[in-house]
């Protein structure tokens, strides 16, 4: 297996006070956002309609999450190996997710 | 923000997490690509939250009542569940997040009590318990019952005798484990229904033991008064 690199896209994510700073127990003093359940689901229908099995994500998560994105915390680790995984399989590429990422924003932050 | 309701907006910052972003873009891109529906979506985020601990409290009944299935349950907790209608493979047929795991069930004696955690994140039953309790992912929590768990037993009003063993496991994404707890004395000829009412979500969890006058049903403060006196410690 060749050496993973990570994705500019997904490093960009990665805002400053997120970042891991706590390797031993790493989900730190903090409750699961919503949009962690949602994340939950959306690997679960992954699986289910066979695009990324859950076990070989979860390798991947432990794989990918101790190594090139071992800066990201671990409860991102599956919304970042997902992503890692979709562009990995071309399934989705750099630019789309990106320009995705703007079209939500600018809809969550629209008043 | 202003709001009419008498209590602070659920999001206080106002600052909008990228993973937040990045996730409703995955899954935007996926559903625009066809890998699964808006559908597919909603009904496993719906079912995800319809679990509950009723599951759990059926097999600890049924398992109090029927030797046979106590055993089959010890042996094998996966097999065991179908039993009683909990299918560790739903809804997929291929499980959840909780794929691939073994559901093992711990059962106390009058010397060995049980109690399970996650020191790394929130790894829990879900589909014999439903959604784990938020103390459950606290490092308060986490932290400490791995390290001094009688210390933390007893903040939860379980005072254990120093001659019972704890034992506490550590769930991890390949393991899930339960408590079954001992059945109280005083129910002697209850249904298994009557039963699973006093085996709540804590006495599975191992934070509490079951008493025959207690259910998660009831409210604390309309308790009977051997209930307020708190005499939940096996002595």
């Amino acid at each position: 297996m060749s050496e993973a690199k990570p994705y500019e896209v997904l490093l960009d994510a990665l805002d400053a006070a997120d970042e891991r700073t706590d390797t031993a127990l790493q989900c730190g003093e903090r409750v699961p956002a919503p949009w962690e359940s949602a994340m939950q689901a959306t690997c679960e229908c992954l699986s289910w309609r066979g695009s990324l099995d859950n076990l070989e994500r979860r390798q991947a998560e432990d794989r990918l999450g101790e190594t090139v994105y071992s800066r990201f915390p671990v409860h991102a680790r599956s919304v970042v190996v997902v992503a890692h995984s979709l562009m990995d399989r071309s399934v989705i590429d750099q630019d789309e997710l990106k320009s995705k990422m703007k079209e939500v924003r600018a809809r969550l932050e629209r008043e | 923000m202003s709001t009419t309701h008498g209590h602070a907006p659920i999001q206080e910052s106002g600052q909008l997490s990228e993973f937040e972003v990045l996730e409703l873009a995955v899954r935007e891109l996926a559903i625009e690509k066809g890998l699964f529906s808006a559908e597919d979506h909603r009904r496993f985020s719906e079912w995800a939250e319809s679990r509950g601990p009723h599951g759990g409290s059926k097999l600890v009944a049924k398992a109090w009542v029927d030797p046979a299935f106590k055993e089959r349950l010890l042996t094998n907790g996966t097999e065991a569940c179908k039993e009683v209608g909990l299918n560790w493979l739903e809804p997929t047929g291929q499980g959840t997040p909780s794929d691939y795991t073994f559901f093992y069930v711990l059962e106390n004696t009058p010397k060995l009590h049980n109690v399970i955690v996650c020191t790394l994140c929130s790894c829990y039953p879900r589909p014999v318990l439903g959604m784990s309790p938020d103390w459950y992912r606290t490092p308060n929590y986490r932290r400490r019952m791995v390290r001094w768990p009688r210390e933390v037993l007893a903040e939860f009003g379980l005072h254990l005798s120093p001659d019972v063993e704890v034992r506490v496991h550590d769930s991890n994404q390949k393991s899930r484990f339960m408590v079954m707890p001992m059945r109280p004395e005083g129910t002697e000829g209850w249904s298994e229904e009557q039963l699973a009412a006093i085996v709540t979500r804590d006495c599975m969890i191992g934070v509490a033991l079951p008493r025959p006058d207690w259910t998660a049903q009831q409210v604390p403060s309309q308790a009977t008064p051997s209930q307020a006196k708190g005499k939940g410690g096996r002595k």
